[in-house]
Order: C-alpha cells, then sequence, then structure tokens
C-alpha cells in the first residue's frame, strides 16, 4: 500500500513554529524532570535541595574565576560532544570515544615527554596533531572489520575501549614507566609542550579556543562542505546516498577517523593542558559524556557547545556543592544519567504536537 | 456441498486507496479456489481481512455459514482459519517440529514434553501426508519443507480453510508439484483452499474455480476447467486501454545502441539467482517497457544496472563503453539517470530538506562546490529553478522532503534526475507509483520528451497501462529471464498479459491442464 | 621471561582462581543472554553489577546476612531492569542509549547513596558486612587434585555454574524459554502465534536483573567484602563480549567466561610477578573481535562457494 498522504503545506510558518515549539517544550520536559528526579534524590536524604542547587550554580558560575574553570571543564566534553556528533550525523555508530581519548592522550603524551628542546609553537602543534592521530587510528580496526567484513561498530567500539585503557596502562607501567612517580604514569612532559593559559588562577587554558575552533569548523564542514553534505546524506538515507551515486564507504570512513580524531585531540588538550602527564584512568568517563552531549544537541556541532557547557557547569558546581551543603557531588551525575534516560524518549512529542496545532488553529 | 466460507461486500480503504471494492465471494468446502490479479489488485488485503490482520470498513464475512467478527490471528486460528505467508512465519534456529507446536506445545508440568511433541508432530504429518524431517533446524530445511511445516503449523492449530499467499513463488517446478499433489490431497480429506497466484499454469493446473481481482474489485469467478488461460489473462489486465496511448513511436527508428547488455546474471540478496543470463539492447530514441509481476528479477537487474548490486557474469556496455565494474557514480557519469523504484527507500532522504536532495548529481562539479565548499547561491539558484521547472508544489526549497506529498516528492526525483537535459539513458522504475493524475501525466511527458530528444529510455512498471501507454517496445520479466513481447501494436496487451503470468504468448485452449 | 619458573604462575590455584573470577562475570553474562535472546541488546550489565554489589552490602548490614544482601540486590537490580524495560519498551527509547544511560546513572548513585546511607566515599569496608562463608564439599576435598580445585569456593560459585545448566533448561526445555526465544528472533512469528513479544521481554529483563543481582552481590560479599567506587572494573562489558562470542548460548558463553576467568586469574598472577598483566587483560576484548572476524570469514566462505557453483551453473548455460 502506499504511504499515507501528507496534508499539504498550506501554512507553512504555523508548522515551523509547531516544530520549534514541540523540540523546546519536549527539551523543557526532559530537563525538568531530570532537575527533579535529582531533587527528590538530595531531599530523601535529607538535605534542602534549593540550597544544594543553588550551591553548584554558586560555585559553576559564582564568579569570574569560578566560570573559567567551568570553561576548562567544558574544553575535552565539546570535543568528545563534537566527535559523537560528527559520527551519529553519518549514522556511524562510534561507542568508542573513551579508548579514541585515551589513544589520542597517550600520544600527545609520547610526543610531549619524549621529544625534547623544540620551541613551543613546535612542540604543542605536534603533540595536538599525535593526538588526533592517536584517536584516528584506533579507528582503523573497527572501519576494517565494518566494510571489509560487515561487523557493526556497535560491538568493535565498545571493545576496543577497554582494548584501548588496558594498553594505555600497560604502556606507562611497562615502556614508559615514571620510576619517580607515585600514581602509575608516563613521565612528566617538557614545559615547552604544555599549553598556554588563559587566565591566572585558573586551569582554563588556550585548548578552549581550540575546542570552540574546532565545534566551528565541524559546523562548517558539516553543513557547508560538500564532503560533509555527503556524510549528511549518507547518515540521513544510506540507501538513497547510494542510488545517488555518493561515496557511502569513504563517507564511513570519514566519520569515523574524524570522531576518533576530534575526541583523541580532546585527550591530547587535557594532557597537554591540564595534568602534564599521561596518568591512568585519568578520563571519568569523558568519552561517554561526549555521546550524551551529542544526543542532547540533536547531533549539532553549534548545540554541542551549550550543551557542554551545562555539563561542565554541573561537573564544576559539584564539587561547591559537596562542600557547601554535603549534598555529594554524585548527585549530579544521576541528574546526567536521567536526561540521557529520556533525550531519546519520543512518547511526548506527538502529544506536545497535538496540542500546540490545536492551539495554533 | 457446504458453504466453508464467504465474504459480503467487503470493502477496505487505505488513505487514498481503495483496496478492496464490495468483494464478495463464496467458497464451498472441500474447494481449491484460487484468487489471481496483478499487483495491487486487492488480494493480499482481502487475504489479511479473512485472517483478522485487517479489519474491513465495511460488510461482512460467514464462516460454515456463522457471521463472524475476525480481530486478531487469534480470532481466525479459532475459526478454523490458517494462513501461510508468502514470507514463513518461522524461528530459524528452531526444529522444524518446535515451529509448528510455537505457541501450544505440550508440556509435562514445566518441561515440554519432547517426545509427545515429535509424536504429534509426526501423526499430523502422517495423516496428511506432509512429510516434513521433524528434528530439522528450520534453518537448513529447504524452502519446500519450510513451507510443509508453515501448513502443518495451521492444521496442527485445527485449520479446516487454508490460506496460502503466493506459496509458489519461492518454490522450484518439482517443489511447486510436490505442494499441488499435498493441496489435492488436503482438499480431498475436506479442507478449503484459498490460493493466491499471478502464475495462470499453475492456477489452471491446481484450482476447482477461479476468481480474478482487478482494482479492488471481483471481476469474476469462473470453473477452471472451462476457461483457459487467455481469458483468464484478458479478465485480470482488461481489454480496453485506460489511459490511452501517449506515445507516437517515430518512424524512423534509431538504431544506435546504448545500452547493451550481454549475458547477465545476478544474484538477489539471499544469494539466489534473480537475473538469468540475458540479453538486451537499447535503442537510442527509444522507450522500452519492461513489464513483469514484482519479484521477478527486474529490481535486481537495475540495481545491477546501477551498480548497486554486482553482476555475477555478463557485460553492460554504455556508447560501446563497459561499465559493469563501475560505481554508481562513474556509471551516473557515463550519462544514466534512475528513478528508483521505492521513492521512500532510496528515492529522496526525508529528513533532508529539498534543495540537498535536488543536488546529489551535481554537487561535486563546479560551480557547485569551489572543491570545498557547497557554492549556495548557485546551488539555491539551481534548486529553485528546478522546483519551478517541475512544479514541485512547495513554500521553498529548505522545506524537508518528507514535508511533501507523494507527488511532489516524485518530481524533487524527477528534477534531480531529468531536470538538467544531460542523461543518454534513462532508467525509469515505478515512475508514477501512487501519484496524483497530473503528476502522472508530467513525469510521463518527461520520458517521451527524453527519447524524442534520442535518449535510450527503459521504463519499469507494475502498472501495465502505463507500460502500453508509453512503451515502443516491450519485453516482459518472468523468473528471472526476458521474453519479448516486440514492438507495440494495438493488440500487444494480451500477449504482454499472458507472458507476465506465465504463458508463452500463443492462445490455444490445450495449455488448460484440466477437463471437465 | 627467562627467569621466571613458568610452574610457579601455572598452579593449581590459578585455575582455582580461574573459577572465581569468573563467576560475576559468569552471572552478568546468563543475565544478559536472557535479554539478548528476547532480542534487547543490553548495555547496562556493567550498570546492573554495581547497583547488585552496593546493595548487596546494604542489604547485609540491614539484615546481617549474606543472603539478605543476596536479595536486596536481587530486588534491587529487578528494579532497575524494569525501569529499563518502561523507558525502551513503553517510552520507546533506544535500548542503547537506555543501557549506556544506566550505566552513567547507576555509578553516580551508588556513590551517592555510599555517602548518604553508608556516610563513606568512594570505598566502605567494615565488620558490619557479612559475608558468606566458602563451602567445603564433603569427599571431594579430599582427593587431592579435584579438592584444591573444586571444593572451598563460596557458594555464590558453585550456583553460577549450576545457574548455566538451569538457564540452559530454562531457554531450550519449557514453553517460556520457547516463547522468549522467538520473539528475540522472529517476532512476527511469535506474535503470529499469539506470543505477546513485550510481556517476554519484560519477563527476559527481570530474569537479567535476578542474575545480575546474584554477579553483584558475590563481587561484595564473597571474595572481597566491601564496597568501592568502580569495583565492577568492567566485568558488564566482559559480560557483554562473552555474550557476543557465545551467540547468547549458554554453555558457549560460559567458555568466554572461563577463559576471560583464567585471564583475570593469570593477570593477577604476572602482577605478582612484575609482569605485564594488563596486556592479558586486553585479551577478553580481543579474543572477541577475533571470534567477530573468524565467524565473518566463515560465512564469506560459504557463501562465495555457493557463488561459485551458481557462476558454474551459469556458465555451462551459455
Amino acid at each position: 500500500m502506499q504511504k499515507t498522504t501528507r496534508k499539504p503545506v498550506n501554512s507553512f510558518f504555523k508548522k515551523i513554529f509547531v516544530e520549534a515549539g514541540t523540540q523546546v517544550a519536549n527539551y523543557a520536559i526532559i530537563f525538568l524532570i531530570s532537575i527533579l528526579i535529582g531533587a527528590l534524590v538530595i531531599f530523601l536524604s535529607g538535605k534542602d535541595p534549593i540550597a544544594a542547587y543553588k550551591a553548584l550554580w554558586i560555585g559553576a558560575f559564582g564568579n569570574g574565576l569560578k566560570f573559567a574553570d567551568t570553561l576548562d571543564r567544558s574544553t575535552v566534553m565539546i570535543l568528545a560532544g563534537v566527535a559523537g556528533a560528527l559520527a551519529f550525523r553519518t549514522n556511524v555508530t562510534n561507542l568508542g570515544l573513551e579508548g579514541q581519548l585515551y589513544m589520542g592522550a597517550f600520544a600527545a603524551a609520547w610526543v610531549g615527554f619524549s621529544i625534547h628542546g623544540l620551541p613551543s609553537y613546535v612542540h604543542i602543534p605536534l603533540c595536538l596533531i599525535a593526538g588526533c592521530l592517536g584517536g584516528a587510528i584506533w579507528t582503523l580496526p573497527v572501519i576494517y572489520l565494518k566494510l571489509r567484513w560487515n561487523i557493526t561498530e556497535l560491538v568493535t567500539t565498545l571493545m576496543m575501549n577497554y582494548i584501548g585503557i588496558r594498553f594505555t596502562e600497560y604502556l606507562i607501567a611497562f615502556p614508559f614507566k615514571d620510576p619517580t612517580a607515585t600514581l602509575a604514569g608516563s613521565p612528566v612532559l617538557d614545559a615547552s609542550a604544555r599549553l598556554p593559559k588563559l587566565m591566572q588562577g585558573s586551569t582554563l587554558n588556550i585548548g578552549f579556543i581550540i575546542a570552540i575552533a574546532v565545534a566551528i569548523f565541524v559546523y562548517w564542514f558539516l553543513f557547508k562542505s560538500k564532503t560533509g553534505y555527503e556524510m549528511r546524506m549518507v547518515g540521513l538515507n544510506k540507501d538513497f546516498a547510494a542510488a545517488s551515486g555518493i561515496p557511502v564507504n569513504r563517507s564511513y570512513i570519514l566519520a569515523m577517523t574524524m570522531s576518533g580524531a576530534i575526541v583523541g585531540l580532546g585527550g591530547a588538550i587535557m594532557i597537554t593542558g591540564f595534568f602534564g602527564r599521561f596518568l591512568g584512568s585519568f578520563s571519568s568517563g569523558y568519552g561517554w559524556d561526549g555521546m550524551m552531549i551529542a544526543l542532547l544537541a540533536q547531533n549539532h556541532p553549534l548545540g554541542v557547545l551549550p550543551a557542554s557547557l551545562f555539563y561542565g557547569a554541573l561537573a564544576n558546581g559539584a564539587l561547591a556543592m559537596q562542600s557547601a551543603t554535603g549534598v555529594p557531588q554524585t548527585a549530579v551525575v544521576m541528574v546526567k544519567g536521567s536526561i540521557m534516560f529520556f533525550v531519546t524518549v519520543t512518547v511526548f512529542v506527538p502529544y506536545i504536537r497535538r496540542r500546540l496545532e490545536k492551539w495554533v488553529a | 456441498m457446504a458453504e466453508a466460507i464467504s465474504v459480503n461486500n467487503i470493502t477496505k480503504t487505505f488513505p487514498g486507496v481503495l483496496a478492496n471494492d464490495r468483494v464478495s465471494m463464496e467458497i464451498e468446502k472441500g474447494e481449491i479456489r484460487a484468487i489471481v490479479g496483478e499487483n495491487g489488485a486487492g488480494k493480499t488485503t482481502l487475504m489479511k481481512i479473512l485472517y483478522g490482520l485487517y479489519r474491513p470498513d465495511s460488510g461482512d464475512i460467514r464462516v460454515k455459514g456463522e457471521i463472524v467478527k475476525l480481530s486478531s490471528a487469534r480470532d481466525a486460528i479459532s475459526k478454523g482459519i490458517g494462513m501461510v505467508h508468502q514470507h514463513f512465519m518461522l524461528v530459524p534456529s528452531f526444529t522444524l517440529a518446535q515451529n509448528i507446536v510455537l505457541g501450544v506445545e505440550p508440556h509435562k508440568r514445566v518441561f515440554i514434553d519432547e517426545k509427545a511433541l515429535i509424536e504429534k508432530v509426526q501423526r499430523i504429518s502422517d495423516q496428511y501426508n506432509l512429510d516434513v524431517n521433524v528434528n530439522k533446524l528450520t534453518l537448513n530445511a529447504s524452502v519446500g519443507e519450510q513451507q510443509r511445516a508453515e501448513i502443518l503449523k495451521a492444521l496442527y492449530r485445527g485449520a479446516d480453510i487454508l490460506i496460502l499467499d503466493e506459496p509458489t513463488a519461492v518454490l522450484t517446478d518439482i517443489e511447486t508439484k510436490e505442494l499441488f499433489s499435498m493441496l489435492r490431497g488436503l482438499a480431498k480429506q475436506g479442507k478449503t483452499i484459498l490460493f493466491i497466484s499471478h502464475k495462470l499454469r499453475e492456477v489452471l493446473e491446481i484450482s476447482d474455480n477461479t476468481t480474478v481481482m482487478r482494482q479492488g474489485k471481483v471481476v469474476g469467478t469462473v470453473r477452471t476447467c472451462e476457461t483457459d488461460d487467455c481469458e483468464l489473462a484478458e479478465m485480470m489486465v482488461g481489454r480496453e486501454t485506460i489511459g490511452g496511448r501517449i506515445r507516437e513511436t517515430p518512424e524512423n527508428r534509431e538504431k544506435d545502441v546504448v545500452l547493451n547488455i550481454e549475458n547477465l546474471s545476478v544474484l538477489n540478496s539471499r544469494d539466489l539467482l534473480a537475473v538469468k543470463n540475458i540479453n538486451l539492447e537499447l535503442h537510442s530514441g527509444e522507450i522500452l517497457g519492461i513489464a513483469g509481476v514484482d519479484g521477478n528479477g527486474q529490481e535486481e537487474f537495475v540495481e545491477a544496472l546501477m551498480g548497486l548490486r554486482p553482476a555475477l557474469t555478463g557485460k553492460i556496455s554504455i556508447d560501446g563503453q563497459e561499465v559493469q565494474e563501475f560505481s554508481t557514480r562513474g556509471i551516473r557519469e557515463s550519462g544514466v539517470a534512475y528513478i528508483p523504484s521505492d521513492r521512500y527507500r532510496s528515492g529522496v532522504a526525508v529528513d533532508a530538506a529539498i534543495w540537498e536532495n535536488l543536488i546529489t548529481s551535481e554537487y561535486y562539479n563546479k560551480p557547485y562546490t569551489n572543491g570545498m565548499s557547497l557554492m549556495m547561491r548557485e546551488i539555491n539558484n539551481l534548486s529553485d529553478s528546478l522546483v519551478k521547472k517541475f512544479q514541485v508544489s512547495t513554500p521553498g526549497i529548505n522545506v524537508k522532503a518528507g514535508n511533501l506529498s507523494g507527488g511532489n516528492i516524485q518530481r524533487v526525483i524527477a528534477g534531480r534526475e531529468l531536470g538538467l537535459d544531460k542523461a543518454k539513458i534513462v532508467i525509469a522504475s515505478q515512475p508514477t507509483r501512487g501519484i496524483d493524475i497530473s503528476g502522472t501525466e508530467a513525469i510521463r511527458q518527461m520520458l517521451v520528451d527524453y527519447a524524442d530528444r534520442g535518449a535510450g529510455v527503459l521504463l519499469l512498471s507494475a502498472d501495465l497501462d502505463e507500460i502500453i501507454a508509453l512503451s515502443d517496445r516491450i519485453i516482459v520479466f518472468y523468473n528471472g529471464k526476458i521474453y519479448n513481447a516486440g514492438f507495440w501494436y494495438e493488440g500487444i496487451r494480451q500477449v504482454v498479459g499472458q507472458l507476465m503470468t506465465g504463458g508463452e504468448g500463443g492462445c490455444n485452449a490445450e495449455d488448460n491442464a484440466q477437463t471437465c | 621471561m627467562g627467569g621466571i619458573d613458568l610452574s610457579r604462575i601455572f598452579t593449581l590455584s590459578l585455575f582455582a582462581t580461574t573459577f572465581r573470577m569468573a563467576t560475576p562475570v559468569l552471572f552478568a553474562t546468563l543475565g544478559g543472554i536472557f535479554s539478548s535472546q528476547a532480542g534487547i541488546f543490553n548495555v547496562g550489565l556493567e550498570a546492573l553489577l554495581n547497583i547488585g554489589a552496593f546493595f548487596a552490602v546494604v542489604g547485609s548490614v540491614n539484615t546481617g546476612s549474606p543472603v539478605g544482601g543476596l536479595l536486596y540486590a536481587v530486588v534491587a537490580c529487578v528494579i532497575a531492569c524494569l525501569f529499563f524495560s518502561v523507558v525502551h519498551l513503553e517510552l520507546k527509547a533506544n535500548a542503547i542509549i537506555v543501557g549506556l544511560a544506566m550505566n552513567i546513572f547507576a555509578s553516580g548513585m551508588t556513590n551517592y547513596l555510599l555517602v548518604t546511607m553508608l556516610d563513606s566515599t568512594g570505598f566502605y569496608q567494615s565488620d558490619l558486612i557479612i559475608g558468606f562463608k566458602t563451602v567445603e564439599i564433603p569427599f571431594i576435598k579430599d582427593i587431592p587434585v579435584l579438592g584444591d580445585l573444586l571444593s572451598g569456593h563460596f557458594p555464590l560459585v558453585y550456583i553460577a555454574f549450576f545457574s548455566v545448566w538451569l538457564v540452559y533448561l530454562i531457554l531450550y526445555k519449557t514453553p517460556f524459554g520457547f516463547h522468549l526465544r522467538s520473539v528475540g528472533e522472529n517476532q512476527d512469528a511469535a506474535e503470529s502465534v499469539g506470543i505477546n513479544p513485550k510481556k517476554m521481554r519484560y519477563l527476559s529483563m527481570i530474569l537479567c536483573g535476578v542474575f545480575c543481582g546474584f554477579g553483584g552481590s558475590f563481587l561484595s560479599l564473597s571474595y572481597l567484602t566491601l564496597f568501592s567506587e568502580g569495583m565492577t572494573a568492567g566485568r558488564g562489558w566482559l559480560a557483554l563480549a562473552a555474550i557476543n562470542f557465545g551467540e547468547a548460548k549458554p554453555v558457549r558463553s560460559l567458555i568466554a567466561c572461563l577463559v576471560f576467568g583464567f585471564a583475570d586469574a593469570l593477570a593477577l598472577r604476572l602482577q605478582q610477578f612484575g609482569l605485564p598483566s594488563q596486556v592479558v587483560l586486553m585479551l577478553p576484548y580481543v579474543s572477541t573481535l577475533v571470534v567477530l572476524l573468524g565467524s565473518a570469514i566463515a560465512d564469506e566462505r560459504k557463501r562465495k562457494a555457493l557463488n561459485a557453483k551458481h557462476r558454474s551453473a551459469e556458465t555451462a548455460l551459455t
């Protein structure tokens, strides 16, 4: 049978209004539910949710310094989120961001501590490029298994996560062990490999600007460039893209490697900007955060910016909340988790749409 | 004899389609009734109503004289109606016996009673003389064996009325013969069989009576022994041309071959031969109509032409250049335009804007790109002009394609494929399926214009009227092979109709396997 | 490795440790088998183990008995699974994303509750946690080799291995198991004979919760009697790998779990000798990839042979 014939587009602007209104209302519902879940948990443990959220806000945005730290927190999330968005837009389910992050971070650290005597303006770019390469290389087995053997990246990227984490652990435990370190970590990076700070007293560094630049670049790439157009068409309808002669496999390879490179860059910035050496299990799930952020931003590279800021604020404000009100900082992890629970829920959407349509008419 | 099942004035509509229009028929106990008709004639809808999967808008169903309401497959089963779907409803990793009893397994306390299970299945298999290896895994069973399991599954649940939806579509000739002898046996034991098909020769061989459907209506019911394939084909496809002939074949047929296909064989997705060693020439300035019931290899044939499916053997040449190893883009750049049959699956990306759907063959060429960026001004100009030229009704080129009606989507596709007047070969697969009259006329006219300008047009359509109205020459796909119906002439319709249903093209009463 | 005596690494206790290390993974695997046989790709196993481990400790402290802890863990995991099911089956959210969300949510929740319920940060150890006692099997414990290998484990180890057989029975010998598998393999077929796919998926998730509860309580109430942040250490992902490796069949997945357990045990041992245990710990994940590749290669061989047959038949025609 034929598909349902659609209504003629008689009132285009009403339609746009309903569409946008539905989106906004849907997000509002998701955030509200998640914040309420958080509040409920805080309340049930005998604390005041409003005081806790207030402390969180002040901790994240209370003054310039705190805001700067929040921005620093969101740097790696921006990159991981953009990486996720780029892959998901092409309908490539890269669940391996975490592993790629580790590989990128280690590659950057390696260049940072093993090459000496370079000026900063050479050493830093080398580190960052190494980070990109490290992340990208980690996607190659996934690409091979998918394109040559049609094995879904869903499983392979998950497996590569742990292989990557263990592999870097091995590297810092044996070949690149720093004998002087108390924690398992690589030797300390040369000063010439460290990213310049942007603000006295804060960890905010030039990596933040790089992250924004990458987000803008990926926006341009996806929506304004020839290759990005191809990737989006593949993501929207692979059969259509194939029948139109768009190179489907090339888009897959590009989406995967670029995604790996971008999140690898995120790892490199964490190492060269924040830690100054590679540490085992340095990432508290930034790759997973990136996936959530991408989903929250509906895979839009610029939407990733506010979403990352939100996540960065949660992470940074949580600590302040804990010390001010005694509410453990992990409460925010639950808020993040619940947002993700609902982010792909679309059951509210038709309801909201109906209401809005009625209202418009 | 007693009436087993009857339907009275059944009407069923889907949005925009009248699938069943006041359908009535009565089937007696022990009868084998064939229901024939082209794609979209309404057979499958009727069967789904009988099996409780669709609810009719009006009309009633009687089983053994009693009016019944069938609102689910469960209801149908409880009334003794069983269905053998064209795509088997079997779990691959189960044994055939396990599939037969699924949902009503014999058990001892919490465990399945495997001995009783095997025995019961064996007994019913013996009773109806339907031979299956009960312990074979379904994924290892032949298609014929799986089908027997499906029939047993219905019988095991107590079905007296069996509906078989195109049961021979998936069978080899030998398996078909076996199936027919089984069906005769079942009818002899008092089972009533509804047999849906469009292969007239099989219908003539197996059925007692034949009901012909066309465009949702019952054309008539005939005693099979009193008819022949000529009569049935005529009933199926109709005598008169509904749309009228649009195309005037040019006086001087050109002889340049634009597309030459030699010994082409293609596998389908299940690794079975779908296109069997065919040879074909397409001339410039010619509209070549390809008729055939869906699933006879045309789709695979087109996909192979477009580089979307590898050719197993054979050569495809465009203007003398072999292209069978080319990518889809390479083939398109050799001058092929392609309107795919399923516009929602491979014709458009519904979530992409109209302009994004319009530029897939151009975006990588100057002036639409400088090598890196898309040049939006040029792209917008191009899109606007295509939307205008092809009369796509839309407020703008930034609207998502999915917000357009089916007809407008098809105009977008036509605009993309035909708008730049570049193609030397046009492959149009179901170009007007489900489209309003003005859209249909516009697209047909475009194809004619293309041919007049010297392009070769391959027109595939399930709508025989369209083929007859437009083609200069007609071939028919049947069972992976092509049969030549020849150049268009006033009475070609009957020949095409017969070729589509497996006839040889000549009419004679001896084709009928039965005598009264 | 010239200086290291291999016989000191490959001892009997290495194999006994293998059983112990395989146990939590095995429980999670068995749970995941149910959901995956019903057609839900459950990437939330790590979260479920985490929840189970935490509530086992809570239950043990509250009731003063390890069985109470086990009960708490099972109930908590079942509730988590029901939540998963509602969001996925009723609210139609993508199962993978719900699973990932659960992983994040659970790590936050356990840590949060650790502070608010047990008043500690990141780590809780106390005499109040009553763990399981090891079981000496009479007669077998006196048999020289077998005794060291099989006797003296925690009860949950025996239950885990016994459960493989149980799961096999449920899935392959009961009507319930048949219905469950039919839903996962061919939903249309199941529906056409009146099986309710949604109901079966709910039930499969409940069973998944039960087994993960067992797995979680083994982590925190047996060999170790404590809860610490991240104590699941990727075992949920390993279970996912085992399910993939074993195509969601209980016995094949058991083999994978044993291999993974052995890798874990070997890694522990190598660590003691200052050898790279991390490489060994990569093995489970690498071997999953290798198995996936191997079966893809085998499939293609079969297809190629079939195509060659077609092709020769075709050339014979021309």
